[in-house]
C-alpha cells in the first residue's frame, strides 16, 4: 500500500511562486510514485486577490481558505485537521524541491527513531540557507548553521535540535500526539518550538542532503516583523530548557 | 476522521507514543564533571538510536558545554514513569525515590564511595561503569557484574597545534586549592589560570595554550579535568587519584606526586632541562587522552546495545 503524503503550503498571494512551488513539489512526487500518493492543501492565508478552485490545475491540490491573516501555526493546524495522509510535508511557497528531495526525505524520515526530517536548502546564488538549526548561549538562541556560506554537504544526514518549517517532514501520528504547532507564536520559532517537544518524546530530528532544493526566504510582505514577537515568546519559554550546540 | 488538533503550549514529557524512554536523572546544571558525562551519555545514545532524555528539576538544562540532549522536567517525569521507562542515575541519593518507579532501574557508576554500596547489593539495579577501578569496585561488593560503557572527552579539548605559553599553568583548585597555593607561592613568575566556572569551550582554549595542568583533588575518582587537560597537551602533574591511574603513568605522559612532594614535582618540571621531557611527556598525554574520544565510547556503547543492553533500542 503506498503512503500518502500531503503537502502543507501556507500561501498569500506570489501566485506564480506558488504555481512553481507545487510542480517542483509534485515532480519530486513522481519520483516515487510507486511508493506514495501525494496531495497538496494549500492554505490561503488572506490573500488579497484569493486563490480560486480553478487557479491549480491539478486535482490533486485542495485549497483552504482564510479570510483573516492566520499565524502559520493555526492554519498549519486546521489544514492536517483536513487531510489523512500519513505524512506530512510542511512546505513554505517560495520552496522549489529538488527531484530528488522527497526520496532522500521520505527514505529517513520514515525510520522509527526520526521524528522531524528537514532538508539542506540553498539560496538561488547557491549559498546555504538552511542545514539545521543550531543553539548558541544567552541570548543567542536558534539559527541557522551556516547560513549564508557556500558549503556543501559532507554527510547524507545529520542529527540537530531543530529544522527549519520551511521544509519539514513529520508523521502525522506524531503531530497529533503531541498537539501540532503551538499556535501561541504569532509567525516564525514555532517550527523550533516543535521541533524541541518532538525530541523531549524520545523522537530524533535530522536534516538530510537533498538534492538541491531552492528557499527564497521570507518574501511574504510583513512577515520579518511578526519573528520580534515570536522570538520573545520563545525565549521566554524555552531559555535555558535546550541544550547549547552552536 | 482526523484526530483533533488544538494547538501546543506546553512541553512534552514523556509523550513517547508507547516507544520505551530512558530517563538519565540528574540534580540540576551546576558544573561538575558528574553533569557532563551524563549529558554525553545520552547524547551517545541518541546517536545509536535509543530513546533517551536528560530529566532535570524544571527541564533546566545545562549550557556549559555543547550538547544536543533534550531536558524535560524530572518532577514531571515520575508522574508518568511507565513499566517500560528505564531511569538512569548517578547520585546515590536519588536511589530511595527512584527505587519506588516502576521500570528499571540502571546505577551510572560514576564514583566509587561506600555510599553506592546498597545500590550496588540491589539485584533490581543495573549497573554501568565509567571507568576500570569503578568496575573493579562493582565486582568486588555488587550482586552483579557491571557493564563498562566507558567516558570521553568532548572533541573541543583535542589539540590541534595551537602555541603552548611555556609560563601558563592551568588548575582548578575547587579541590586541593592549598596545593596549588603552594605552587604560586614557590613559583610566583609563572601565569596562573583558574578554569573553575568557566564553559567547556573556554576551558579548552585555556588548557591549549597552557603548558602544564595542576590535578590537586586528593581524592579525586577519575579526574576528568585531567584527562581533557592532557587531550589539549598539557603536561599534568596529578596527586594520586583513584580511578584516574588507569591513564596517569607517572613519568611518561604525566607527573604522579603525593601532597607533600606535589610542589617540588612542579618545580622538577620547571627546569629548563626539563623542556624535552614536557615535550615527551605532552606527546603521550595526547596519545593516551585518544583512547577516550566520543568514537571510542560510542563503539563500547554499540557493543553493550548489541548485548546485555540490547532491551534498550526501539523496536520499528
Amino acid at each position: 500500500m503506498k503512503t500518502r503524503l500531503c503537502a502543507v503550503i501556507l500561501s498569500r498571494g506570489l501566485d506564480e511562486m506558488l504555481r512553481f512551488c507545487l510542480k517542483n513539489f509534485f515532480e519530486s512526487a513522481e519520483q516515487l510514485s510507486g511508493e506514495i500518493e501525494a496531495e497538496a492543501i494549500v492554505v490561503d492565508n488572506a490573500s488579497p486577490r484569493p486563490y480560486l478552485g480553478t487557479s491549480f490545475s491539478d486535482r490533486r491540490v485542495r485549497l483552504l481558505r482564510f479570510d483573516a491573516p492566520t499565524g502559520f501555526a493555526a492554519a498549519c493546524n486546521r489544514a492536517v485537521q483536513k487531510c489523512e495522509a500519513e505524512q506530512l510535508l510542511f512546505l513554505n511557497n517560495d520552496v522549489f524541491l529538488d527531484r530528488s528531495t522527497l526520496g532522500q526525505m521520505l527514505q529517513h524520515g520514515c525510520d522509527a527513531d526520526v521524528g522531524v526530517t528537514g532538508s539542506w536548502l540553498y539560496f538561488p546564488d547557491g549559498r546555504v540557507q538552511h542545514r539545521g538549526v543550531v543553539f548558541g548561549n544567552d541570548d543567542i538562541g536558534p539559527y541557522h548553521l551556516h547560513r549564508g556560506q557556500y558549503l556543501e554537504p559532507r554527510r547524507p544526514l545529520e542529527a540537530f535540535q531543530a529544522v527549519t518549517g520551511a521544509c519539514m517532514v513529520v508523521g502525522r501520528e506524531l503531530f497529533n500526539r503531541i498537539g501540532g504547532f503551538d499556535e501561541s507564536y504569532a509567525f516564525g520559532l514555532e517550527d523550533i518550538d516543535f521541533c524541541l517537544r518532538v525530541r523531549q518524546c524520545g523522537q530524533r530530528v535530522i536534516c538530510v542532503d537533498a538534492g538541491r532544493p531552492m528557499h527564497f526566504e521570507s518574501f511574504t510582505p510583513g512577515r520579518v516583523e511578526m519573528d520580534v514577537s515570536s522570538r520573545r515568546l520563545f525565549m521566554e519559554r524555552w531559555r535555558g530548557k535546550y541544550t547549547i550546540d552552536g | 476522521m482526523a484526530a483533533k488538533v488544538v494547538g501546543a503550549s506546553a512541553q512534552t514529557n514523556g509523550n513517547t507514543g508507547g516507544h520505551l524512554m530512558l530517563y538519565y536523572f540528574v540534580p540540576g546544571t551546576s558544573i561538575f564533571g558528574g553533569i557532563k558525562v551524563a549529558y554525553q551519555f545520552v547524547d551517545a545514545l541518541n546517536a545509536l538510536g535509543v530513546p533517551a532524555v536528560i530529566a532535570s528539576p524544571g527541564a533546566s538544562a545545562a549550557t556549559w558545554f555543547l550538547s544536543h540532549a533534550a531536558v524535560v522536567d524530572s518532577e514531571e517525569v515520575r508522574k508518568t514513569f511507565r513499566p517500560e521507562d528505564i531511569a538512569v542515575f548517578s547520585l546515590p541519593h536519588d536511589y530511595p525515590s527512584l527505587r519506588t518507579l516502576p521500570g528499571q532501574l540502571v546505577f551510572h557508576c560514576q564514583g566509587t564511595d561506600p555510599l553506592i554500596d546498597p545500590i550496588l547489593a540491589d539485584p533490581a539495579v543495573k549497573v554501568l561503569t565509567c571507568w576500570r577501578q569503578a568496575a573493579e569496585y562493582v565486582k568486588a561488593r555488587g550482586v552483579h557484574d557491571p557493564l563498562d560503557v566507558g567516558i570521553s572527552i568532548s572533541s573541543c579539548f583535542a589539540y590541534t597545534g595551537e602555541p603552548k605559553f611555556e609560563y601558563a599553568v592551568a588548575c582548578m583548585p575547587r579541590r586541593g586549592a592549598e596545593l596549588g597555593e603552594a605552587v604560586r607561592r614557590a613559583y610566583p613568575a609563572m601565569r596562573y589560570v583558574v578554569i573553575d566556572g568557566m564553559r567547556e569551550g573556554e576551558v579548552a582554549r585555556v588548557l591549549k595554550h597552557s603548558s602544564i595542568f595542576l590535578a590537586t583533588a586528593t581524592h579525586e575518582w577519575f579526574g576528568l579535568p585531567a584527562l581533557e587537560a592532557m587531550s589539549a597537551g598539557c603536561v599534568v602533574v596529578s596527586t594520586p587519584v583513584l580511578g584516574g591511574m588507569e591513564y596517569l603513568e607517572d613519568g611518561i605522559n604525566c607527573r604522579v606526586a603525593e601532597p607533600q612532594d606535589f610542589t617540588a614535582a612542579v618545580g622538577e618540571l620547571l627546569q629548563e632541562r626539563s623542556a624535552v621531557s614536557r615535550f615527551q611527556m605532552r606527546q603521550a598525554a595526547i596519545a593516551t587522552a585518544r583512547r577516550y574520544t566520543t568514537e571510542c565510547m560510542m563503539q563500547r556503547l554499540s557493543e553493550g546495545l548489541d548485548g546485555p543492553l540490547s532491551s534498550w533500542r526501539r523496536r520499528a
